[in-house]
């Protein structure tokens, strides 16, 4: 139990967005009186549930999403490079593999879960490589400090009933609190849940938990 | 022709988040070096041309909004109650009405667009014209030109100008920097805007609240 004020996280590396806001939330760790726990999801199973569609099925909004990604990234002190076939990155390989390494090493190694998610999402939107087949896995593990006895023990319980058990029931978690795309951030506020979608809440999140916004790079930059 | 930067805002009533977009510009006028161009437009159109569907469909995201509209309401410092017929408002009815009405009046008497518009969104509708201060003269004016051609032309000339930058939703704002026009969608990109244009954001209560 803590007397600190939970905040969770629900992320898909698929989705650059939820990178946006991962990184901020963990920044803003020495700055809000706030536990952070990091709940890797499966965003493919979100929609499905939710009954919606990824932003970029409409043409217009996959045109907008191109600038308004690069200035987003800008505006969080962040890199982007848009994958060249984005479609492919998405739909056809899509992130249930990538997902589920996470959250193999969240169960059994969860010092981990935090590095190897950035490295991950560096990967698809900063590198334009995979991220999906076993030597992928194991690099990003590798950057994210992770033993090769860790890593080949997350290789192979990423297909276990329990690893995908666990990624369908945070999943479901999400979706029961009205979830519908990512990030979603979850703040516990006397007692009750307050769901936020997007990265960009911050101000609103920051008002409801009673924490000061000091921006996207706090203590770094003043810019709000 | 102007020295200071352009930002423009297409808006319908019928969206509340171009309310919370609208109003915080209008407080911007004294902070930032902007001239600020108000573009009544027609939302569904924008659907329609855009193939894009209001959030509200879904049954996830309607659901989202109502909590949504309520802390943003509060962030924002604005009232906001929920219509008790939403979809009534929003498909039933619809605000073409509401929206040639607004631009007869921007087309003849502009100094009028902002508050009337207000007005509207405070309450849809009846004494919102008197509310804005417009005269009998004035208001009987622009309902009569609400549906002439030239209004008609007007509001789906505006609305087709948006779906043109790449408009699938409302607000939508278009700053002009260095000569290329910007397009912000939502009242949620306001410290990115100001990054853009090299202005300063203080927070949607700028000068009453530090807060951001």
């Amino acid at each position: 139990m803590t007397n600190k004020k939970v905040v969770e996280i629900f992320f898909d590396v698929v989705s650059p967005y939820s990178r946006f806001a991962f990184e901020t939330l963990c920044r803003y760790r020495p700055h809000w009186d706030m536990e952070l726990r990091l709940r890797p999801f499966f965003l493919g199973g979100v929609m499905q549930g939710s009954g919606n569609k990824p932003p970029a099925t409409n043409a217009s909004k996959a045109a907008y999403l191109m600038t308004d990604l690069q200035r987003c990234a800008d505006y969080f002190g962040l890199e982007l490079r848009q994958p060249q076939n984005f479609w492919d990155v998405m739909v056809t390989k899509g992130t249930i593999k990538t997902q589920r390494f996470i959250t193999a090493v969240d169960l059994k190694h969860p010092q981990f879960t935090e590095q190897l998610s950035k490295e991950m999402w560096k990967r698809i939107w900063e590198q334009d490589i995979d991220a999906t087949e076993p030597a992928s896995l194991k690099e990003a593990a590798q950057k994210a400090g992770m033993s090769e006895a860790v890593i080949d023990d997350a290789l192979s319980a990423m297909n276990s009933a329990e690893v995908k058990d666990t990624l369908r029931a945070v999943t479901q978690e999400a979706l029961d609190l009205g979830c519908f795309g990512a990030p979603f951030i979850v703040a516990h506020v006397n007692g009750k849940k307050e769901a936020f979608f997007g990265a960009d809440r911050f101000p609103i999140l920051a008002m409801v938990i009673g924490e000061t916004w000091k921006g996207p790079l706090p203590g770094k930059s003043s810019r709000l």
